[in-house]
């Protein structure tokens, strides 16, 4: 199967997908609204024009895509999607939307802002948060975190506009603005299902804009500190995890307010207390699942399978409806979902990938061979950590290291393993982005940063000295040998000495 | 060797500035042996939007700042400051966290790994150090 000719920009690549995404897809018109029955929030209620949108291709897709990646692997109730997810996002919008005007009404505050839900704000609102996740691929954010060091998404970080988005927010607004979406959307939404709503508007909000300043903290509602994916996000995964954490959502609603910010009209915050939860509820998921050790292990595998995928494309790609997904660039990890990718009951590709397949079919997953820590780095005082955190944003320098383990083993190990079987895991610090986290704590105060309020910092470097590990991965029959060429290794590029024998202690070598 | 690229992130900036901000400061009085400052990070945000405005310092680029909304923020330097913490080139005093300030292994890293690297630039840097210095709240009773 020849793979297609590439188009040269991204924008055209978005485009070239949304068209096979569509290809076959005949849509028709809702009957009317529709009442989705969601675990976490209860009945939610969507107008015919949104039926529309969670019925055609973009969304349905999300249905085949896990919210939390692999995460299910470790915590096995954690299979919720980005899908349900999705339609979290809009009902929480709406809910702050309420708040809002509630507490605008109650204090005197005068805003302007339309709450129909066929053409209004609220309509804009509650759309871009049902399309706010349409640009995620392959275990959402695992995958994220190898695409996004592609040349053409760094290149759209360096321009301003762009500077704060995520990537999956990025190819998401490439999506919405996509001719064959903004086609299909004005043909089946916005004429059949008479919604006078306008894409340009939604993208923006999208990536946290407004043209209106003093609408500006619409914007804030679907990207912010406490915006209604983070919302969904924390209060759906760690009740998928398992994980008794406290969200009190009415609680934070009450809270809420805006205010003139600098010529903007923002979201602000009558109380610190509600966004403390939130954040304290972020760190405690980020410990104990996003970056607990068996996790990270599935997301190295994932990068095992991606990274020769990527090196061996004439052999090793998958072929999804007529096009071979190589996985060379962003754009390629929206055409697979995990469905698609673990689910092909004779595998695809070469041996490697269908012996990688089968090892997350039977979760033969691999083992721990190094803990890079606080307790087994000797020198942790060194700039040993600087250097290798460095290798989490150099893709190319960090292959190179774990090709160097690999040259690095005796004959008869290297032979027993591809030089993909050997991971180093790099997590960074949990993200908490506080610049448009901002407190007011009655209408006529002044408003400050979240940070004069709480020692966020405190958190983090708690967080970076208590918690951080890294860990080197590999197939069990290989890893006493990996971990003794890793030692080695890490000492001379990387300026660290390991114990050996404290890290044995949680690897159980 | 992987690693022996040059290879300039946003944090290596970021460390630059301070490990010379430290060092112009133990030129004026040596028995400075510490750079220690007050600032959170919104404020860092307002300083280096505040320098990189100015067009002076090309080198700060690579903190690219959003152009929307009500204050020009940087991902990058966000990012580049939690780095700097993670890798224990960074510290943060008690009790109240509100006091950045610097780590030997700063020294170090700058004098092993950034000088050669920013060779062509430590007077871009220095300048970038002096103005750094005049904008932010020293604390001199440590170290």
């Amino acid at each position: 199967m020849a793979a297609p000719t590439v188009p040269v920009t991204l924008q055209e690549r978005v485009n070239t997908f949304v068209e096979w995404l569509f290809d076959d897809y005949k849509a028709t018109t809702p009957k009317g609204p529709k009442v989705f029955n969601d675990a976490l929030l209860g009945n939610l209620l969507f107008a015919q024009h949104e039926v529309a949108v969670i019925d055609c291709p973009l969304l349905q897709r999300l249905r085949r895509i896990k919210q939390t990646g692999l995460v299910y692997y470790v915590f096995p109730s954690a299979t919720h999607s980005r899908f349900e997810h999705s339609l979290g996002a809009a009902a929480l919008a709406e809910r702050c939307f309420d708040a809002i005007q509630e507490r605008a009404a109650v204090e005197g505050n005068g805003i302007s802002v339309d709450p129909d839900r066929h053409k209004g704000d609220l309509a804009h609102l509650r759309m871009a948060a049902l399309l706010h996740d349409v640009g995620h691929g392959l275990c959402s954010h695992a995958s994220e975190q190898i695409y996004e060091l592609l040349s053409d998404l760094k290149e759209f970080k360096n321009i301003p506009q762009y500077a704060t988005n995520a990537p999956g927010e990025i190819l998401s607004y490439l999506i919405v603005l996509s001719p064959t979406f903004q086609n299909w959307f004005n043909e089946h939404v916005v004429r059949d299902c008479h919604a006078n709503l306008d894409l340009d508007r939604i993208s923006k909000l999208i990536l946290g804009k407004h043209d209106d300043p003093d609408k500006y903290f619409l914007a804030n509602i679907i990207s912010s500190a406490y915006d209604c994916d983070k919302l969904d996000y924390i209060a759906r995964d760690s009740y998928y995890c398992g994980l008794a954490l406290t969200v009190d959502l009415p609680r934070f609603y009450s809270m809420i307010s805006i205010a003139k910010y600098k010529g903007y009209r923002v979201l602000v915050l009558r109380n610190y207390v509600p966004l403390e939860q939130i954040l304290f509820s972020k760190m405690t998921l980020f410990g104990s699942v996003y970056h607990h050790q068996k996790v990270k292990c599935l997301d190295s595998m994932l990068r095992s399978m991606i990274g020769h995928i990527v090196e061996n494309p004439d052999q090793a790609s998958l072929p999804a409806r007529g096009v071979n997904v190589s996985f060379a660039d962003p754009v390629q990890y929206l055409y697979v979902t995990d469905d698609e990718f673990f689910c092909q009951p004779a595998g695809f590709g070469d041996d490697y990938v269908r012996s990688m397949l089968n090892r997350f079919r039977h979760r033969n997953l691999f083992v721990r061979c190094l803990e890079i820590s606080r307790r087994t780095v000797k020198n942790w005082d060194g700039y040993g950590r600087q250097t290798l955190n460095d290798l989490a944003k150099l893709p190319n320098e960090l292959s190179g290291v774990e090709d160097e383990i690999h040259k690095c083993l005796p004959a008869a190990f290297r032979g027993k393993c591809n030089k993909h079987d050997i991971r180093l895991s790099i997590p960074g610090l949990p993200g908490i982005k506080t610049g448009n986290a901002l407190i007011q704590t009655s209408k006529d105060s002044e408003i400050e940063n979240i940070e004069q309020y709480f020692p966020l910092e405190q958190w983090t470097d708690a967080y970076a000295h208590n918690k951080w590990r890294s860990f080197l991965y590999a197939p069990r029959e290989i890893a006493k040998a990996v971990r003794d060429a890793a030692v080695s290794v890490l000492k001379d590029l990387c300026k660290m000495e390991l114990d050996v024998e404290k890290s044995n202690q949680t690897c159980h070598l | 060797m992987p690693i022996a690229k040059p290879a300039i992130l946003p944090d290596h900036i970021l460390s630059a500035v301070l490990t010379l901000a430290k060092r112009a400061r133990e030129a004026e009085a040596s028995a400075r042996k510490r750079l220690a400052f007050r600032s959170h990070d919104f404020q860092l945000q307002e300083i280096f939007s505040d320098l990189q405005k100015t067009g002076k310092y090309p080198i700060l680029d690579a903190f690219v700042f959003s152009d929307s909304g009500p204050e020009r923020y940087s991902p990058a330097l966000n990012e580049s400051v939690s780095k700097l913490q993670l890798s224990g080139l960074i510290g943060r005093e008690n009790p109240d966290y509100e006091v950045v300030f610097l780590r030997p292994a700063a020294d170090r890293f700058f004098d092993e790994v950034l000088s050669s690297r920013f060779s062509n630039d430590l007077d871009q840097l220095g300048q970038i150090a002096n103005e750094f210095l005049q904008r932010v709240e020293i604390i001199d009773n440590v170290g």
